[in-house]
């Protein structure tokens, strides 16, 4: 006897439909309203019949939950490469639904075809690897095709063999195996099982990685003991229903899954050991084999297995970078429910010995929200966004929503929460820091409209904090809250804001220190309605401000001041909602490579050295981006002691990124000399001393103390790093 | 110079077949079939991985689609092998009620095609691939045909192919050229041709000596050039003062492609857009504008 612990699901193979296709989608269409697990259309195209890849297709538009594909596929009708971009796509468009069941026939020189078109599949399939795909065989070839679709999950392979070769090869390679009732007898059923067995074993796999599934009709479809003898004895888990569109065959089609499922279900629960069939998803070897040590892949808590990405698996293309930073990490964990974070957060604790970083929106600079060989908590899924109370404009928003979906919900009503200059970035990195955005002048930082957050702490117990409970986590989260805790939820105020103006303004400036000072100038007469961002170049200078006013005569009005201290050579005004500003740049997969090198200085004015200091270090070359977001205004409202973002008198936020982190400190290190400190979202570099220019002393006598409370054992490390009071722990970076 | 073949005008989208976001392209196809244009049609070129495998998108788009035309802007020849992709186009024709064309290509992106596994042709070449896979096409769809299918070509040989299915109407098959030596080819064996403007080396005028060769080798062959319809995929933005072809206000648009229509004999013209407003303008303000004043033009002029 031999189960393979997978659960028993029910599909239907359908044929054809030379004349009629549209009979077959229909029943592709009742399958799924059934409840049946798969529909797969049987390739005969060499014999005059409709495409199957067609009707797999246009079957998953018109059906919701159905595993759909084709069977019997012919793996030398098509070249290998365009039946990888098509069931990608049907993956994709499916929402995960797609297979492939390739044939292998007789000869053995479709074996090879089949053999070569797993491989191809695979290969072009496998978008974490980042590198061309070449195969040479004798039936398909690909020199340099570049890998794709990324998937969220591989399409299942599976090979349809009814006779020792085939069922070799689908042990060797398959995900599954499957084979016809009416090719092969019972006593042929076990020969065969044993060679897939054999042959997985051979290829240094395990037989469970092997899918079983045989194909039925007629009588034989309707015993359910024999279907039953089945699982239990040979490990079969998937029974597909050969259906034609005949009117016989579709009263078959509902008795199959009505009355025959649930009694082969009953039957094999009864004859199997308890939970025989419920045993966990087991990777591909050649998956596994892409496993970092150090990391107890087996023993990922139950809950989190099936959103868990491995470096092998075809999502991991999309999730071992960030937007600015490479990485290859060794495990991601994607927690769907506080319950879930405190899981991978026990999972973490087992794992101290490697990098944590904890990822919502993938923006992070300062934060290492990707790592080399260590884990990543990604909370992307807790992305709800709901309005708690009308009146009082409270919003509750999970970490992983991004700024440009927040905005676009708050819209409607009316609202904006100000956020960053980028809708991309993800609510759970910027919150907890600071959020230094279009409306800050007018309305502060983004966590001055935080009034209570919940935090899974190191120890995995869901706390919340506000004013008035853990107030002192509340005041820590609003600053530096990557170092106590995953944010799971956050509560808003926010504000009634109606359209904005909104100015995109380049000049001339190619004196960038008396364009500095000027700028310095106009700021510190400026109306609070207005909060511009500088970047500024060589030679040139691009303003973007935003007005908190839909008023013409007050947006030019504010913006004039900037239009008298240089050339004005393009601009572009115009009045829109805030959630059209924080939309101008569409979603793409995160692709980062290498490391950025980031820098940060908060200053109260911009003094002749400043602007001196800054000059030299943009005519050096070595700064691609110097960009200067002004602050000030309501943020300076807000007490120094309020938050641990402490520095609320500064009304200058400068960023540089280079590709170099040496070459840029050389330069840097005179701007630095002039600032009262830093905004660590946008620092890169880990030495001790940036978690002084950070925070100023009082506040990080404070941090450390609740550091030692919360996370004594430095769980949370990941972003400026503050070392718990105690010093048998490790210390920052 | 006048030239006009006197077809029903068709309008369209050009959609890029982007599989991020998954179900933008399926989208653009739906807002151009609520739109009310006659046809949508993607790109197709496997080797780039961005993109949707066009024949999936196809189907999945013609399942969500009810009114609307879908074609392939142009298929891959290389890559899709004639008789697997007309039993495909069959299938798809009969799914959808016949509202599946056959835009089809020689191929380009030779080592994009090589990289992919396809074969690697000489200009010479793909005109003889592509008229060998026309006939193996033409011969899978004509069921009524009780002769042996057999084609052997350089490139495709068929010996005894079962024919079918066949399509639920006839599936026009358009192809996408601008040489004299495939020009000859669209006027011996194409429904269509599908050029783009932007390919035309000195723009419009370019059309009446390509007309020229089309209607030629028509001829030669014993067919009417006028069985032959002349698309055109255009691209612009709609702008409210004028300042060039196509971008301009909706009248201007239709002024122009009137003019096109009756100078070039245009009928089928294929606007580039993953945009809805831009589709909907289209279709609402363009199209019946065109279609107006081509018809009095025809009828100033004493055609039907
Ligand atoms: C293009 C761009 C523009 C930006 N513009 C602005 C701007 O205008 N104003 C501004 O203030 N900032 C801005 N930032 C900086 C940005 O706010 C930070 O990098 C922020 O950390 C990104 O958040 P995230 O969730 O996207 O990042 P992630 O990479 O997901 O996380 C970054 C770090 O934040 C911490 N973190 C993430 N999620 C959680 C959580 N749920 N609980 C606790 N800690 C968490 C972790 O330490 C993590 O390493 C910008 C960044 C980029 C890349």
């Amino acid at each position: 006897m031999s189960s393979y612990g997978h659960p028993v699901r029910f599909g239907v193979e359908i044929l054809g439909g030379a004349g009629a296709p549209g009979d077959a989608v229909s029943l592709a269409v009742l399958a799924d309203q059934l409840g049946y697990d798969l529909v797969s259309f049987a390739d005969g195209v060499e014999e005059g019949d409709a495409d199957p890849l067609t009707l797999a297709a246009w079957s998953a538009a018109r059906t919701s939950t159905v595993q759909v594909g084709a069977s019997r596929l012919r793996a030398t009708a098509r070249p290998a490469s365009i039946i990888a971009r098509g069931a990608g796509s049907l993956q994709l468009l499916s929402q995960g639904r797609a297979m492939v069941m390739l044939g292998a026939g007789t000869p053995a020189v479709d074996l090879d075809a089949v053999e070569e078109s797993v491989a191809v599949i695979r290969s072009l399939h496998d978008t974490a690897r980042r590198s061309r795909a070449s195969h040479s065989g004798t039936y398909h070839r690909l020199s340099g095709a570049e890998p794709g679709p990324s998937l969220e999950q591989e399409v299942p392979l599976w090979v349809h063999a009814s006779d020792a070769a085939g069922a070799g090869l689908a042990g060797r390679v398959a995900d599954g195996w499957t084979v016809d009732l009416a090719e092969v007898d019972l006593g042929g059923l076990e020969t065969l099982s044993a060679v897939v067995d054999g042959a997985a074993t051979d290829a240094g796999r395990d037989p469970r990685e092997v899918r079983r599934a045989v194909t039925v009709t007629g009588p034989a479809a309707l015993d359910a003991d024999a279907l039953v003898a089945m699982v239990v004895d040979h490990g079969m888990s998937l029974f597909v229903l050969r259906a034609d569109g005949a009117a016989a065959g579709v009263s078959q089609m509902r008795t199959f899954i009505e009355d025959v499922a649930p009694a082969v279900r009953d039957g094999a629960e009864r004859a199997l050991p308890p939970g025989a069939l419920t045993s966990r998803r087991l990777r591909r070897a050649d998956v596994r084999a892409r496993r970092r040590p150090d990391i107890a892949y087996d023993e990922v808590p139950e809950d989190l297995v099936e959103m868990a990405v491995e470096p092998g698996d075809a999502a991991f293309g999309k999730v071992r970078s960030t937007y600015l930073r490479g990485g290859n990490p060794g495990l991601v964990l994607r927690p769907r429910s506080e319950a879930e974070v405190a899981d991978a957060l026990g999972f973490a604790r087992q794992h101290r010995h490697l990098p944590l970083g904890i990822r919502s929106g993938g923006h992070g600079i300062s934060g290492r929200s990707t790592n080399d060989g260590g884990l990543v908590i990604d909370v992307g899924a807790l992305d709800d966004i709901t309005v708690l109370d009308q009146a009082a404009r409270l919003v509750r928003i999970g970490p992983g929503a991004r700024w440009r979906d927040v905005a676009k919900v708050l819209q409607p009503h009316g609202w904006a929460l100000s956020s960053g200059d980028y809708g991309g970035v993800g609510v759970g990195g910027l919150a907890t820091a600071g959020g230094i955005g279009f409306l800050n002048r007018k309305h502060g930082l983004t966590i001055d409209h935080l009034r209570a957050v919940e935090v899974v702490l190191a120890d995995g117990t869901l706390v919340r904090a506000s004013g008035t409970e853990n107030s002192e986590l509340f005041w820590a989260v609003r600053g530096a809250g990557a170092n106590f805790g995953v944010a799971v939820a956050f509560e808003f105020v926010v504000d009634e804001v109606d359209e904005v103006g909104w100015a995109q303004l380049a000049f001339q400036a190619p004196d960038p220190a008396a364009y500095l000072e000027a700028f310095g100038r106009v700021v510190a007469d400026l109306p609070r309605e207005t909060t511009p961002f500088l970047i500024l170049g060589q030679g040139m200078a691009q303003v973007m401000a935003m007005v908190d006013s839909s008023d013409p005569a007050v947006i030019i009005s504010q913006l004039q001041p900037f239009v008298d201290i240089a050339p004005l050579v393009q601009q572009q005004v115009v009045i829109a909602p805030y959630a059209a500003v924080m939309n101008m740049f569409p979603e793409a997969p995160h692709d980062g490579r290498g490391e950025p090198a980031s820098r940060s200085a908060l200053v109260r004015e911009i003094t002749p050295g400043f602007a001196a200091a800054s000059a030299d270090l943009i005519r050096s070359g070595v700064s691609h981006w110097y960009q200067i977001r002004t602050v000030g205004g309501a943020v300076a409202d807000v007490a120094s002691d309020a938050t641990a973002y402490a520095h609320r008198d500064t009304r200058f936020a400068l960023t540089v990124m280079g590709g170099n982190a040496q070459r840029l400190d050389q330069w840097f290190e005179p701007v630095r000399r002039h600032s009262e400190g830093l905004y660590l979202s946008f620092e890169s570099d880990r030495s001790p001393d940036r978690i002084a220019d950070a925070f100023p002393p009082a506040t990080l006598a404070r941090l450390r103390r609740l550091k030692a409370q919360l996370d004594p054992h430095n769980l949370f490390q990941d972003n400026f790093n503050i070392a718990p009071t105690q010093d048998d722990t490790r210390s920052a970076s | 110079m006048t030239t006009d073949y006197g077809h029903d005008l068709v309008f369209g989208t050009f959609v890029t077949p982007a599989n991020r976001p998954v179900h933008q392209a399926v989208e653009q196809a739906v807002v151009a079939d609520r739109a009310g244009l006659d046809l949508v049609t993607f790109q197709d070129h496997p080797y780039i991985a961005k993109f949707h495998d066009t024949s999936t998108l196809l189907a999945y788009a013609a399942a969500r689609t009810e009114r609307i035309h879908l074609s392939a802007n142009v298929t891959n020849l290389p890559l899709r092998p004639p008789a697997v992709l007309a039993r495909a186009i069959a299938t798809l024709d009969l799914l959808s009620g016949g509202r599946i064309e056959l835009g089809i290509g020689a191929g380009a992106f030779w080592d994009g095609v090589a990289g992919m596994g396809g074969p690697r042709r000489t200009p010479g070449e793909s005109i003889e691939a592509l008229e060998e896979a026309i006939a193996i096409i033409r011969g899978i769809w004509d069921t009524d045909d009780p002769g042996v299918l057999a084609v052997r070509g350089k490139h495709y040989t068929v010996h005894g192919a079962k024919r079918g299915p066949a399509p639920a109407h006839p599936v026009g098959i358009w192809v996408g050229a601008y040489k004299p030596r495939i020009l000859r080819l669209v006027g011996r064996a194409a429904d269509g041709w599908l050029p783009s403007i932007q390919y035309l080396p000195n723009g419009l005028p370019d059309l009446t000596e390509m007309n020229r060769h089309i209607d030629e080798a028509a001829l030669a062959a014993g067919r009417e050039p006028g069985g032959i319809r002349r698309f055109l995929n255009i691209g612009g933005h709609f702008t409210t003062q004028g300042r060039g072809f196509l971008q301009g206000p909706p009248s201007q648009w239709a002024e122009e492609l009137a003019d096109v229509a009756l100078t070039y004999g245009t009928s089928g013209f294929i606007l580039a857009s993953d945009d809805a407003t831009l589709t909907e303008t289209f279709a609402a303000e363009v199209a019946p504008a065109v279609r107006e004043l081509v018809e009095t033009a025809r009828r100033t002029h004493g055609h039907e």
